[in-house]
């Protein structure tokens, strides 16, 4: 094959744009011409979720629900890729293209990104007047705000997240009795599960040291000497991080230290998050320390074991809302955004929401029929209430997740030492905080 | 078809060992996604990506046609690539008469200039392209991309034909112009049919290129009704998650008309390759 980059002069591209557009721009135009004369009638919304998803079944209801309540207005609805979302955001959102309403990725760099740039509408006096800001707790309003420098944490409400997610730990009850191990409640309890399998001759935990899944269980072990103080200055700069201070050089060693022990497997450092998933839900692994956001394939294509799922033993887990509905600037439409908001808010959206699967943010519990879920949820609670979302700990910089990526992987392949990782992942977080001006 | 029996040393056999295992190498990916597309998700999850699925399940397909319309993207996919190979290989070849028959002066220059063209990377003409469309009013439409794929693959195409046409036999110019033909009669009447298998080639890998461009369309390409196939693939690729057997499926789905394409003009593309060796 030619190898030749095929890209074009800018120069050349603009003259032959306006030589080109004079003589065949007509049809597109009118296609335009149309949509605009619509304004008014249509609410153009976008999301990247799946139809059968949680978020995608209670949302097709609401834009029903809106549609109901809304006579003469239609709801456009387009499904997006995210990777389309996360690359074109900022051009999209430029342009008169705009969507009326879109999700978009909650964090610094995203959506902090956009409302630092104006392209998002503050919604901080929606969220009083519709009360949205009762209805969420406070770790789960700090994705909600940012302030003019596009931290997340405090400031306006740029985002209305729907739903949440958090870190925890899936198990195999089969392979658990099997080893005659009981539901560990305690740090202690936990590691000594641990040991008996690995002294069993099996790896207790499945892991992807190419993607997130081992950053989040090095950030778990860090959270479990860590208090809330430590998580804000982490992650929303408000103090001094020391990367050689008790929590990171606990977590650092302790993982080295499970490595070394065999409850992670050494070979574990090149494979995908995927991978870990097909191999827990092949049964190959008791345990597995990921998101919620595996809960609805596990109970989808679980069939040959039975399993379920507690929250890790320690005050804190990576966790925060899910991704948040936001209103562009240039949005045509922007009270009937706020109306699909607020109906995404009511309990009935809700409470189809957690009976699907996900985790509702404002939910009545009671409404919630299957077991699985009901056990989802309230764990979800009980961290919620509990103050333990901590996050997630690629969140402080751009390009911090290649960072942690990397640096734990060292400490999978046991080919640097623990304080040596340190020292790795704590220079490019300190250039980003001189960046920043913190 | 008709092997050429004169060769019979020994190293032939080590050629063709050479070339079966990059055959297999080359089929091992487009096996795998066969394989994926037709299984459950469950059973994918159950026995990983190797196994063998039990049964014939379309499901995946089929769910994906639908979610995001696929016949639609099919026709876009298919104007937008089918007028830029045109437009591109005609834009091509009125540069290239001017350039390698026409010699205009400095052409050594412009023809440098279309090769640096030719390596800039695409992610650094975003920013511009997306500011002129929008001055022009042509962000989000179908037009745009025609047009910047038609610009992008004639900068190739210019600099291939150019080359390609400066070699061409002057006897055969000098006498059309001895009887008094036209220059337009010469493009039309001599060089194009003469140099048409280079122009096919072309024609056709235009076709293939732009089939399969995903970050351009996917930057101007907004709508869900002016997507391409490529970008409607994306759509698959969640956050966290993927689902690796309608990724199979979609994959299966997207490469399917490319090689259909390339089956049914491959006896031109062989014949368009070996002529353009011996001139």
């Amino acid at each position: 094959m030619f190898a030749v980059g095929r890209s074009a002069a800018v120069a050349a591209l603009a003259a032959a744009a306006l030589a080109l557009s004079a003589c065949g721009g007509s049809s597109d135009e009118s296609d335009s011409g149309s949509g605009g004369s619509a304004v008014g009638k249509t609410l153009t919304l976008w999301h990247y979720e799946t139809g059968n998803s949680a978020m995608g079944t209670a949302w097709a209801q609401a834009m029903k629900e809106f549609e109901a309540s809304h006579p003469g207005v239609k709801v456009k609805f387009e499904e997006k890729g995210f990777e389309q979302i996360q690359k074109t955001a900022s051009m999209v959102l430029n342009s008169d293209e705009a969507p009326d309403i879109m999700e978009y990725n909650k964090g610094n760099a995203t959506a902090g990104q956009l409302s630092k740039q104006g392209l998002l509408t503050d919604l901080s006096e929606q969220a009083t007047k519709r009360g949205w800001d009762k209805l969420l707790s406070p770790s789960l309003q700090t994705t909600a705000k940012y302030d003019e420098r596009g931290i997340m944490g405090s400031g306006k409400w740029f985002g209305v997240p729907n739903y949440g997610e958090y870190v925890m730990v899936y198990y195999n009850k089969d392979m658990f009795d099997k080893a005659g191990v009981e539901v560990p409640t305690t740090f202690d309890e936990f590691t000594a599960a641990l040991d008996t399998f690995a002294k069993k001759g099996t790896t207790p935990i499945a892991m992807a040291g190419a993607e997130y899944p081992a950053q989040q269980l090095f950030y778990l072990l860090a959270l479990n000497k860590a208090d809330r103080a430590w998580i804000d200055s982490f992650e929303l700069y408000k103090g001094k991080v020391d990367f050689h201070g008790p929590q990171f050089t606990y977590a650092a060693q302790t993982f080295s230290d499970w490595v070394k022990k065999g409850y992670i497997a050494k070979n574990s450092a090149g494979m995908k998050a995927e991978d870990m998933g097909v191999a827990f839900i092949g049964g190959k692994f008791p345990i597995m320390v990921s998101g919620s956001w595996w809960f609805g394939r596990m109970q989808e294509e679980i069939k040959d074991f039975k399993w379920g799922s507690f929250l890790w033993p320690g005050q804190f887990a990576p966790g925060s809302s899910g991704n948040i509905w936001v209103v562009p600037e240039k949005s045509e439409n922007k009270d009937l955004a706020y109306d699909f908001i607020d109906i995404t808010m009511k309990k009935e959206t809700q409470n189809l929401l957690g009976n699907s699967g996900g985790i509702p943010v404002a939910a009545d519990p009671a409404a919630i029929n299957d077991e699985q879920n009901k056990e989802l949820i309230e764990n979800f609670n009980k961290l919620s209430t509990q103050d333990g979302l901590a996050f997630y700990p690629d969140w402080p910089a751009p390009g911090y997740y290649d960072v942690l990526v990397a640096g734990v992987q060292e400490l999978i392949n046991g080919n640097k030492k623990p304080e040596e990782v340190l020292d790795e992942i704590a220079q490019p977080y300190d250039d980003n905080l001189a960046d920043i001006g913190g | 078809m008709n092997a050429d029996r004169t060769f019979r040393q020994p190293g032939r056999w080590a050629v063709l060992a050479a070339l079966a295992v990059l055959a297999v190498v080359m089929l091992f990916p487009f096996v795998i996604v066969t394989l994926n597309a037709f299984k459950s998700p469950a059973e994918y999850s159950a026995g990983g990506p190797l196994s063998l699925p039990h049964g014939f399940y379309l499901d995946g397909i089929v769910a994906f046609w639908d979610r995001v319309d696929f016949g639609l993207k099919l026709w876009n996919s298919l104007l937008i690539s089918g007028v830029v190979a045109v437009a591109a290989v005609v834009l091509s070849l009125l540069n290239a008469y001017a350039l390698g028959i026409g010699r205009v002066r400095g052409r050594l220059w412009i023809l440098v200039l279309f090769l640096v063209a030719n390596t800039l990377p695409q992610e650094a003409l975003v920013y511009p392209l997306y500011y002129l469309s929008k001055e022009v009013g042509l962000y989000d439409s179908k037009l745009a991309v025609i047009l910047i794929f038609t610009v992008i693959q004639a900068a190739f195409g210019t600099y291939l034909l150019s080359s390609v046409l400066g070699q061409f036999p002057r006897g055969i110019l000098e006498a059309a112009e001895i009887d008094g033909a036209s220059r337009r009669r010469m493009l039309w009447g001599i060089v194009v049919p003469i140099s048409r298998p280079t122009l096919s080639v072309l024609l056709i890998f235009f076709f293939i290129w732009t089939w399969n461009e995903f970050f351009l369309p996917m930057v101007f390409l907004i709508s869900n009704d002016n997507q391409t196939v490529p970008v409607a693939l994306g759509v698959l690729q969640g956050e966290k998650m993927m689902d690796a057997t309608m990724s199979s499926a979609s994959a299966l789905l997207g490469i399917i008309p490319a090689v259909a394409f390339f089956l049914i003009f491959q006896r031109t593309l062989t014949r368009g390759v070996t002529v353009g060796a011996i001139k």
